[in-house]
């Protein structure tokens, strides 16, 4: 049991696929400028990862090994069109808002990564979870992220106002693309003053 | 089992490319009527603000009974003016944008046009408009009043321009809150125009450009343009009566 | 659309670094030093190329609604766009062994510097992302498409080089722990795509 807790906490933090492994940002720091996007994202990537994860780890006896890579990446395709199709169906404004972002989760580095590295040698429990884990982690810095560009930069939460409300004036700096990064870099800096172990040299 | 050999491989690929196919396959059409609801909701959404109602746009089903309840007709007409058709409003039928998209390049001749004009209840009538912007095509909806010269408002969207550029014509209020108030004016060189630099004062029929949006705005300047000179006909015969 | 126009677009207005975030993780994993930043860029550049006039051809001829006309008046219904992501990513994949392996035969000096990073790309999101966005754009010739993929690949080149060489410089500073490494390169990034956006007003 120890080592599952240690399977699903590790991505979360000191494993960290955003802040500590530096995998998956390409695809989504565009979509941090609202909450409510980050967590569509979230929650798309966590059902993604989990899922392809487990899928792979069922096939895991019975890939070739030469067409490894692209069974793994048709999985993955097969997940983000569906992922695509439903939040058509049932989220169309989010989706939307999201556009391309969507599908760039298929090249998103954690879900091939954690195929790759995990799913592939591992039952397929563990794997699920494993999965979800790292979504879970990545989630988080996502939503950390938008958490402080929608309160600085539009002053509300999830479209709800709340420093707007007290007089605020929106820093416009929030919303344009860079200042994601300059906070992924803060989160960074938070993360490895309290633990130590994860400085670089 | 030998995983390795090429037999297998191939059979392998096949069988779940082949599965892949079908699951997706089978989603797409099963989730194909919901997610075309929300396309036409989206679109009758756009006409609604355009024509500056208050409407509650929480479900698709308060769009479309809203939309029903107020619209008197939806005719079709040509550049002559004649109405050529009409769609069932009972069934809230509008033109989307690949129809838009359709009448804008398809079209060659002036007297085939076929284009839409939402009559409302209360006198506006809303005409779409369509055309390129700086990456992708931009469309929009305006609205006018019973003369068919007076501006009521308007509504713009975009499938890829920048954020924060070319995006303003969606996400900017106050772009939009320039149309209200404004003329379409046919004696004119241009019955309407977007200036870059900004309009010059008292002119009614000109507002400000985007700055640093100039591809954009140029865009939109030429889809109203062509539209509206297309519905030119329909508009000064409504003015007469 | 002017071709001028649209190149110099895509580099520095929508850069595929600054403005989209797209490819970063091989653009913050080997953006150490100038020489191998050099080569991975050069191969974005190639790929891109050739990738997005292919799946421009695809995605008018198969995938677009009524795209299948071409082969008899029963398919013009046909509506095949749902299966674009995962198309476009085979189609990148693909590319990406064959030419590795047309390198790896013909030139191989050319191999020696660039070989390593051609497996990497095939997951980069540059690639993927230039091809959506292209089907985003509805571009209206394979020649627009082939402009935005030179430029937006040279605009990621531009990135990735300018970035090895100020964190060549950077190993020279004093950086709070924490912060060296990752955290520092972040934010560097950030605060040079705040100086790109300085591009965002040119008109052409």
């Amino acid at each position: 049991m120890a080592n599952l807790k240690e399977t699903i906490l590790n991505p979360i933090l000191k494993g960290n696929p955003i802040t500590v492994l530096i995998l998956g940002i390409c695809s989504s720091l565009a979509v941090t400028v609202e909450l409510k996007g980050a967590c569509v994202m979230a929650l798309s990537v966590i059902i993604v990862t989990g899922v392809s994860s487990l899928i792979c780890s069922l096939l895991r006896k019975t890939i070739p090994n030469r067409v490894r890579i692209i069974i793994q990446l048709v999985v993955v395709a097969m997940m983000v069109i569906l992922v695509d199709q439903v939040l058509k169906a049932f989220a169309y404004a989010i989706d939307k808002q999201l556009s391309v972002y969507i599908g760039l989760i298929i090249t998103n580095c954690i879900v091939m990564g954690r195929i790759e590295a995990f799913a592939l040698g591992n039952k397929v429990w563990p794997s699920f979870l494993d999965g979800v884990a790292n979504g879970v982690g990545y989630g988080l810095i996502l939503i950390i992220v938008a958490f402080f560009r929608e309160l600085l930069g539009s002053g509300t939460l999830f479209g709800i106002p709340v420093l707007s409300a007290i007089g605020y004036t929106n820093n416009g700096l929030m919303i344009l693309p860079p200042m994601a990064l300059i906070l992924i870099g803060c989160i960074i800096w938070v993360h490895r003053s309290i633990d130590k172990s994860i400085q670089e040299k | 089992m030998n995983t390795n050999s090429n037999v297998y491989t191939v059979i392998y690929t096949t069988i779940v490319c082949v599965l892949v196919a079908a699951i997706l396959a089978f989603a797409s059409q099963a989730l194909k009527p919901m997610q075309d609801a929300n396309e036409k909701a989206e679109t009758i959404g756009q006409i609604l603000k355009a024509a500056q109602f208050d409407f509650d746009d929480s479900s698709n089903d308060a769009i479309l009974a809203f939309y029903k309840e107020n619209v008197a007709s939806a005719i079709l007409v040509d550049a002559t003016g004649a109405k050529v058709g009409e769609l069932n409003t009972a069934d809230a039928a509008i033109y989307g944008t690949s129809d838009l998209k359709a009448q804008n390049y398809g079209v060659k001749d002036e007297t085939e046009y076929s284009i839409p004009v939402y009559i409302f209840k209360n006198g506006t009538s809303v005409l779409p408009i369509y055309g390129a912007g700086l990456w992708g095509p931009v469309w929009g909806y305006i609205a006018v009043d019973k003369t068919g010269l007076n501006i009521v408002g308007a509504y713009f969207d975009h499938a890829s321009e920048t954020p924060g550029l070319g995006g303003k014509i969606k996400d900017d209020p106050g772009f939009r809150a320039q149309f209200e108030g404004k003329k379409l004016d046919f004696s004119d060189d241009k019955t309407f125009s977007i200036v870059k630099g900004g309009a010059p004062e008292g002119k009614a029929n000109a507002i400000d450009a985007i700055s640093g949006a100039t591809m954009t705005s140029k865009g939109l300047d030429e889809a109203i343009n062509t539209w509206i000179d297309a519905y030119k006909n329909y508009l000064n015969k409504a003015e007469e009566e | 659309m002017e071709y001028l126009s649209l190149f110099v677009k895509s580099i520095f207005v929508d850069n595929m670094i600054f403005a989209y975030f797209l490819g970063m993780c091989s653009y913050l994993a080997v953006s150490k030093n100038v020489k191998t930043a050099n080569g991975l860029g050069i191969a974005v550049i190639f790929v891109l190329l050739i990738t997005l006039p292919v799946n421009y051809l695809l995605n008018k001829f198969v995938l677009l609604p009524g795209a299948l006309s071409w082969l008899g008046e029963s398919f013009a219904s046909v509506d095949l766009s749902f299966l674009s992501f995962i198309l476009f990513i085979a189609v990148i994949a693909a590319i990406t062994q064959v030419v590795e392996m047309i390198v790896e035969k013909f030139l191989p000096s050319l191999y020696s510097s660039l070989g390593i990073y051609l497996p990497l790309i095939a997951v980069n999101c540059a690639i993927l992302g230039g091809s959506l966005f292209m089907q985003q754009r509805e571009f209206a010739n394979v020649g627009e498409s082939a402009v935005y993929a030179l430029g937006s690949g040279i605009g990621w080149y531009l990135a990735i080089v300018a970035l090895a060489a100020i964190r060549e410089k950077m190993s020279y500073s004093n950086v709070p722990a924490a912060l060296k490494g990752t955290g520092i390169t972040f934010m560097t990034v950030g605060l040079m795509g705040i100086a790109f956006m300085a591009f965002m007003g040119i008109s052409l």
